[in-house]
């Protein structure tokens, strides 16, 4: 199926190429990132948490959405599962390491479950399916018995400090980058682009697309469940609109559309964009979101790659024209 | 659980039924849209909202009843959405669909949030001289809010379903939604039928959330509820088939009450949520007869 978005991309050199050079920027910027809370203050590090956390987000949405055509409205969904697994295995005792690793496997479970109802529905039907999904799961956790309600769950084990959550949350979204890296270099992102163009000539032509499907709309999930199981250390307190609320999808779809689909550095770009028109609208926080909304509004419209793709698309075309 | 009792099993049912019927009202104008424009319309529940709080302001500020305000909710409505159509959506059209379905995302979220804004985010509710009546069927009570809705919802229906079957932009809209270039090619000026579509529905809309406003209190993030509900309505009711949603909403609020009934009040919503994804999965066209009258 020949969907818009794919339109679009497919103008963008494809498929994307990874070589080595892209591991070694990761690594330095890792690197500088890394040494940060050593000479910036609490606040400097939780803006960098920010960033971070949006990034690695629209980096995993990325696999399913950029790369596959699975636009997916149900985020919130594998978030929320990550925020849960987090409390609910902390409280009972786990090393933290065991419980995002378990937030990942129930987040990837949960894909593979929901896959063959939602597999069914192809573009437009398919993104109202998540949208649903994730407020079915929002009004669930609400409703029954076993996830404290309304009112969630306290995490018992002590808060991290502000320098510890941000290397952690640098370390999941080194994770996240070279995961996408390497997905990028394997056969499985070929086949994922074939379905994203045309999933009826990529099956024509022997691409599994249902497996290919499943693969990376779990593998984001599981991603983004992974940044959720973060969120819950952050916020040592875990509810239902919290966790599975709308805002976690809001921000994901703005960050990865400002800074550019189905792009390798589109969705950090978008994040440090987002994050900063944040702290630039503080004072304002109820016109913030409308705001963003605006700025999507007329990405979509104006610059349809995003950030990131306009400027490597300005760019190719002034070397094809040198 | 109690054992079932009969009477209270059939008042739920009827009540229900009624109710479904009611909100139907603002599903009607959503599977025209999907039908004409290709577009999943992400910011339909904030236009639903939205005639909510026309009414809402309308009796506070000038004492106009809710029932009585509802051709000038159409008219606000339709007048709001036509331009947002003009100016926005239909310049993104040409990106593909989704991108015609990431602006109504956004659009949606401004609205949310100017609501929060300009409304406060607390809870709001209609009230008419007959909110809190009933008539009683024999041993069945029901509101008569209700029934009234009902029979508004009924007419309005039937009038868009006379509109789109009998007139000639109803033939207009038809051809649109089947054929967008052969449309154009006999003579039919397409982008105006999008644009009479989207407001049409803006209308329709805003006039079905001042029906469920007067059943349930509405907050400025009631609208992606509503998106949802009017989705799995007409899902079940079957695309572009306007009697069909009638129908449709009937079925749901019948599932959702039995939902309520047996699981409880919260599950309400759940229930609905659970189908819709079930029916898109096995029968996205829906289980009434396909495509009649579009």
């Amino acid at each position: 199926m020949k969907n818009g978005i794919s339109i679009l991309l497919s103008r963008i050199a494809t498929p994307t190429r990874v070589g080595p050079r892209d591991f070694i920027i990761v690594a330095v910027l890792a690197a500088i990132a890394f040494a940060v809370p050593y000479f910036a203050g609490t606040y400097q590090q939780e803006v960098g948490f920010r960033i971070l956390q949006l990034g690695a987000l629209a980096a995993a949405w990325n696999i399913a959405a950029g790369y596959t055509g699975l636009v997916s409205l149900g985020s919130a969904a594998f978030f929320g599962i990550g925020v849960y697994t987090m409390a609910m295995a902390s409280n009972a005792g786990l090393p933290l390491v065991l419980c995002v690793v378990l937030a990942a496997v129930v987040a990837g479970l949960f894909a593979l479950i929901v896959s063959p109802a939602l597999f069914r529905l192809r573009g437009l039907y398919f993104t109202v399916g998540t949208l649903a999904l994730a407020e079915a799961m929002r009004i669930f956790v609400v409703n029954s018995p076993w996830f404290g309600g309304q009112a969630g769950i306290f995490l018992t084990a002590k808060a991290p400090k502000a320098y510890d959550l941000y290397w952690i949350a640098l370390l999941v979204a080194v994770i996240v980058v070279v995961g996408v890296l390497l997905l990028l270099r394997s056969r499985w992102s070929y086949r994922m682009q074939a379905v994203r163009d045309d999933e009826d000539v990529a099956s024509q032509l022997g691409v599994r697309t249902y497996r290919t499907k499943l693969w990376a709309f779990g593998l984001s999930g599981a991603f983004i469940a992974i940044i959720g199981s973060i969120q819950a250390l952050n916020q040592g307190i875990v509810q239902p609109n919290g966790g599975f609320g709308m805002s976690w999808t809001i921000d994901i779809v703005s960050v990865a559309i400002i800074g550019g689909m189905g792009t390798k550095v589109g969705p950090w770009v978008g994040a440090v964009f987002i994050v900063l028109l944040g702290e630039f609208l503080i004072q304002f926080p109820e016109i913030h979101l409308a705001v963003v909304g605006v700025v999507l509004v007329l990405v979509i419209r104006f610059m349809p790659n995003g950030i990131w793709g306009t400027l490597t698309l300005a760019l190719q075309k002034k070397r094809n024209f040198s | 659980m109690n054992s079932i009792d009969p009477v209270g099993l059939a008042n739920t049912v009827l009540g229900g039924a009624l109710l479904g019927g009611l909100i139907a009202l603002s599903a009607v104008g959503l599977s025209l849209v999907l039908g004409v424009m290709k577009l999943v319309n992400l910011m339909h529940g904030q236009i639903v909202v939205l005639g909510a709080y026309a009414a809402f302001y309308l009796a506070a500020f000038w004492g106009i009843s809710p029932l009585l305000a509802l051709p000038i909710v159409f008219v606000l409505g339709f007048a709001f959405t036509a331009p947002v159509e003009k100016f926005i959506l239909a310049p993104v059209a040409k990106h593909g669909e989704e991108a015609g379905l990431l602006t109504t995302f956004a659009l949606a979220i401004i609205l949310e949030n100017l609501f929060i804004r300009f409304f406060s985010g607390d809870s709001r509710s209609l009230d008419t001289a007959f909110s809190r009546e009933t008539i009683a069927i024999g041993p069945i009570n029901l509101p008569t809010i209700y029934l009234i809705g009902f029979a508004i919802s009924l007419t309005v229906c039937l009038a868009v379903w006379m509109l789109v079957t009998r007139t000639s932009f109803g033939r207009s809209l038809r051809a649109s939604s089947e054929d967008p270039i052969s449309a154009a090619i006999v003579g039919i000026h397409v982008s105006r039928v999008r644009w009479g579509t989207f407001a049409l529905n803006g209308g329709l809309a805003s006039m079905g959330g001042v029906l469920i406003a007067l059943c349930f209190s509405f907050t400025p993030s009631s609208g992606s509820e509503y998106l949802l509900t009017a989705f799995a309505i007409i899902v079940l009711g079957g695309l572009g088939n306007i009697m069909g949603t009638f129908v449709g909403g009937i079925a749901l609020g019948v599932i959702q009450s039995l939902g309520a009934y047996f699981f409880g009040d919260g599950y309400r919503t759940f229930v609905g949520l659970v189908m819709l994804i079930i029916l898109l999965a096995i029968a996205p066209n829906g289980i009434l007869k396909r495509r009649r009258s579009l």
